[in-house]
């Protein structure tokens, strides 16, 4: 590790970290005071203690089913990025391909491309197919967004694998197939398990894919919410975006468990 | 971000040892990359080229895209006041969000490499776990607390405390984008500058030390020279994803800080001009690409000056 801060850096530096923290946390922190205001309009200061939202929103229907759409899509994403994306991050750290540094570019270039251009790319695509099939659409576009997330976790934790284990085991006489499950995979599979993880929240809350492909009967979750935010007057906004803030929460904390958050993220 | 993952070095040693028969090992790694390499072919690099001729097409009154090719679309879009003028917002508002971002996640990224783990911890778990909230939920928050009116949590706070006496009007505008997208955008500043700081050989600072240079000249001519590489890709990757954004500026900009994005959403659903749509997304993606290019050049650069 390197030197620790000291004396006027650390004076300096430890205050404004912490005022970005609290820049970080304020429009969260917000939310969740909201959520239990007695008062029917998102206004401040919030008025009383109550739950009755949360009761309102667990018994709306359109939450409900956006909820398990969004879920469904995003455990679907994540297997089809995980199917694209582990053989992928495979060939790049454990292959003689050629060309790999463009490979690795072409791999991860949906990370720097606009995902609101994709989204439009997409739909005048799917359009020209007449593929109105709105979950289908929705899931390919969702592996499209994901995918890059598990090559760059996958590669990552296996650049940090030990190679010499494996090799060990293959002058043992182990198959390709062997050393994988029983060598490579048991090391990576921490930092994989954190990756995908991160992959099923970038799919769960995805807007710019969405709008473009998402239809009046499939409508997911970070949808649901724009339009009661920005068309229906709905008193249980806070409640529902703090159902999110929880369950993103729930799932830091498993990355976190699992692998450290910066592994997980492979940054 | 990608060059966070590049170990060429690592690359060679694994890709040497497991080469027993060369060429069934090149016939895997291709075999491997295939499926993934079709379905960004099929899904992304077809349909955006797609997109981006239609932006040089014509389209017509029945909806159906062809001949004439022509020019028109973007000469219409430059020599338009309208449209030249959010493309003028949207590179001031990813200017001053990387700019910004870069501030404000410097000190992070510092206590993130040099502290107590415990610290180091908390940091990066506050960082990086709002990543994980949806940007609609955050935007969100932040009209809760920028709301124009006595409501406003900020305008709430100033009121009662007697800082202002008439509300402030902050949502709705370019400042509100700014602060909107530095929320959700600062991690991609901070984790750069992080992984860059931790590869700075600590000897090198301490050895600057043993020798009498102030803690402030260690940083001005140690730790900073050294770090501009994680600032230059936090900087990349903060301003091409602030251009590309649209639920913030649509959410805490409204009609006075509309951004390319929320201009592609109102050509092709409201107006369903999809030609002058593409015309816009292709402007958006030349910004992106330059950006990108540009800033891979200098870094390519600096890594050659240096070896």
């Amino acid at each position: 590790m390197s030197a620790r801060l000291t004396g006027g850096m650390a004076w300096l530096f430890y205050p404004l970290t912490a005022a970005t923290m609290l820049f970080v946390l304020a429009p969260l922190a917000v939310i969740v005071a909201m959520s239990v205001s007695a008062n029917a309009f998102a206004a401040f200061p919030p008025r009383g203690f109550t739950l009755a939202w949360y009761g309102r929103v667990l018994a709306d229907p359109d939450f409900l089913s956006s909820l398990s759409f969004s879920a469904m899509l995003a455990a679907a994403a994540t297997a089809g990025a995980l199917l694209f994306g582990l053989p992928a991050a495979f060939a790049l750290t454990r292959c003689a391909v050629p060309g790999r540094e463009a490979l690795r570019v072409i791999l991860l270039s949906p990370l720097i491309f606009p995902v609101l251009v994709v989204g439009v790319a997409l739909l005048r695509l799917f359009s020209d197919w007449n593929s109105n099939s709105a979950p289908f659409n929705l899931l390919i576009g969702h592996i499209l967004v994901t995918t890059p997330y598990v090559v760059r976790t996958v590669t990552a934790s296996l650049l940090l694998a030990d190679l010499s284990l494996e090799e060990a085991a293959r002058t043992l006489g182990a198959g390709w197939f062997r050393v994988f499950r029983r060598v490579t995979l048991p090391q990576i599979a921490p930092g994989v398990a954190a990756g995908t993880l991160f992959a099923f929240m970038v799919s769960f809350d995805n807007y710019p894919i969405s709008m473009w492909l998402a239809d009046a009967q499939y409508v997911p979750m970070p949808m649901l919410i724009y339009r009661q935010v920005a068309s229906i007057f709905t008193p249980a906004v806070p409640a529902t975006s703090t159902l999110m803030i929880l369950f993103a929460f729930v799932v830091v904390v498993l990355m976190e468990r699992l692998a450290g958050l910066r592994r997980a993220m492979a940054m | 971000m990608t060059a966070t993952i590049a170990q060429p070095q690592v690359f060679r040693v694994s890709a040497a040892r497991l080469m027993r028969k060369p060429s069934s090992a090149v016939l895997m790694g291709v075999g491997l990359a295939l499926p993934a390499l079709c379905f960004l072919a099929l899904f992304l690099m077809i349909p955006a080229v797609r997109l981006i001729a239609a932006g040089f097409l014509t389209q017509d009154s029945r909806g159906a895209l062809g001949g004439p090719v022509t020019l028109s679309h973007f000469t219409h879009f430059f020599a338009t006041a309208l449209y030249s003028h959010v493309l003028v917002v949207t590179l001031r508002i990813s200017l001053w969000t990387a700019a910004l971002a870069a501030v404000l996640g410097y000190p992070v990224a510092m206590v993130m490499t040099r502290s107590h783990p415990a610290i180091t911890r908390i940091v990066t778990f506050i960082t990086i776990a709002p990543l994980i909230v949806s940007v609609v939920v955050r935007s969100y928050g932040w009209q809760l607390i920028l709301g124009n009116g006595p409501a406003g949590l900020l305008n709430y706070v100033l009121l009662s405390t007697g800082v202002i006496q008439t509300p402030l009007r902050l949502l709705y505008s370019e400042t509100a984008v700014v602060i909107g997208s530095l929320h959700v955008f600062l991690p991609m500043m901070v984790l750069p500058l992080a992984s860059a700081l931790g590869r700075i050989e600590p000897h090198l600072e301490e050895a600057a030390r043993t020798l009498g240079m102030p803690a402030w000249r260690v940083f001005h001519r140690i730790t900073l020279p050294l770090s501009l590489p994680g600032l230059a890709v936090g900087f990349t990757l903060v301003f091409s994803l602030t251009a590309g954004s649209f639920v913030t500026p649509a959410m805490l900009g409204g009609t006075n800080a509309q951004m390319l994005g929320n201009l592609i959403d109102q050509q092709i659903t409201a107006v369903y001009d999809w030609p002058f749509g593409a015309t816009i997304a292709t402007v958006l993606v030349a910004i992106v690409v330059s950006v990108n290019l540009f800033s891979m050049r200098v870094l390519d650069g600096k890594r050659r000056a240096s070896a």
